[in-house]
């Protein structure tokens, strides 16, 4: 395998620029901007998110890999 | 109130003093990969074997001077004991550290669907490599496949030859097949047939077609799979509903839960292994036979691309 990091990294980004548009074209701008972010920031930013929301995980009461359960046809 | 990602620390942490083996997967995992940013819920891989020695943490969790309320979730969940968790169940657990705080949802895998041996990374020990979330995430889910896309991305930007298995994007798919030595080019196709079509199929449009096609796959097999424990579920549930007052889930110390549904399952059989061979292979067919009705291929075309059976429904 070539070595895909190096002639596009990008300052201090974990990941090439390419790596970053692809996030941006299939999950969001929000998303890929959030992905950008130190380890240590996503995660703070993931634990305010989680204090000031008391939502559920998840419209489904099953989890995702058995899949959907009662809700599903 | 212990955020989750703190409860996630506090519970690593128990199951790595307790000697347990185990990855983080799933959801939390894409969070540490930085790939996913609201979830709540923790998903975890314990082998099969060690079910027991998960359930005596919980009970001297339980049991301490701040005691936990551990208890099944409502609705679904198998018995967190070796013999369903092989059999492919998971299992589902609400877990509450402070009086006034919310429940942690645990969900816990023996047998991570389309995982033939899950690995854990070696720079983030306690969880799951990108390789084992990424099959994981292969459900039909819509919202999932960015992460499969995401997560092989990744993968192929740290060098990592797996990433082929796993690419929906066909710049870096291109990429990463023509970096791929001649000598591993057979094994990769013989796990991922669709890569035999890369070199010969010029237009990206078509080659694009051809990974959504794919994709369609994996989508139509995993719904038979689920589609089958749901079933043998919600089948258990009514014969055991139906001949017991016994409302489910109950409250108490976590062991007598556990024998409770140990002893129902016994009673009302719950089969173990839901995914016997035969319908396996008859759930990969109708699942490739919905799939080319969907992408409009012919069965044959479809076939040319469609993942093995191994690589499905390991």
């Amino acid at each position: 395998m070539n070595d895909p990091a190096s002639p596009e990294q990008a300052g201090d980004a974990e990941y090439p620029e390419w790596y970053y548009d692809l996030l941006a074209r299939t999950m969001g701008e929000e998303k890929a901007a959030w992905a950008r972010l130190p380890p240590h920031e996503r995660e703070a930013e993931l634990t305010a998110l989680h204090r000031a929301f008391d939502t559920p995980d998840d419209l489904s009461v099953w989890p995702a890999e058995l899949d959907g359960g009662c809700d599903r046809p | 109130m212990q955020a989750p990602l703190e409860f996630l620390d506090t519970f690593r942490r128990d199951l790595r003093s307790g000697g347990l083996r185990f990855a983080i997967t799933s959801g939390m995992a894409c969070v540490r990969y930085g790939l996913q940013q609201t979830t709540k819920d923790s998903d975890w891989i314990v082998p099969p074997e060690q079910a027991e020695m998960l359930r005596e943490l919980l009970a001297r969790r339980e049991g301490g001077l701040a005691p936990w309320a551990i208890r099944y979730r409502s609705i679904f969940g198998a018995p967190l004991e070796a013999e369903w968790l092989a059999g492919g169940w998971t299992s589902h657990l609400a877990i509450r550290t402070e009086a006034t705080g919310s429940d942690h949802h645990l969900d816990f895998f023996g047998k991570p669907p389309r995982v033939k041996a899950w690995q854990t990374d070696p720079a983030e020990a306690d969880f799951a490599d990108r390789d084992t979330v990424t099959r994981m995430k292969k459900t039909d889910r819509d919202k999932d496949w960015p992460i499969v896309g995401g997560l092989a991305a990744q993968s192929f930007a740290r060098g990592d030859g797996k990433a082929l298995l796993h690419l929906q994007a066909v710049e870096p798919l291109r990429r990463a097949w023509s970096a791929t030595p001649d000598a591993e080019r057979g094994a990769a196709i013989a796990m991922r047939p669709l890569l035999a079509a890369v070199d010969r199929t010029a237009d990206d449009l078509h080659l694009e077609f051809l990974v959504r096609a794919e994709r369609l796959v994996w989508e139509a097999v995993n719904r038979g799979r689920y589609g089958l424990y749901q079933s043998t579920w919600k089948a258990f549930y009514r014969r055991w509903q139906g001949a017991e007052d016994c409302p489910w889930p109950r409250s108490g110390p976590f062991a007598d839960q556990h024998h409770a549904i140990v002893s129902a399952a016994r009673r009302h059989g719950l089969p173990s292994a839901p995914l016997t061979p035969s319908a396996r292979v008859t759930i990969y067919e109708a699942g490739l036979s919905r799939a080319a009705v969907l992408a409009n291929l012919e069965p044959a075309r479809l076939a040319a691309v469609a993942p093995p059976i191994d690589e499905v429904l390991p």
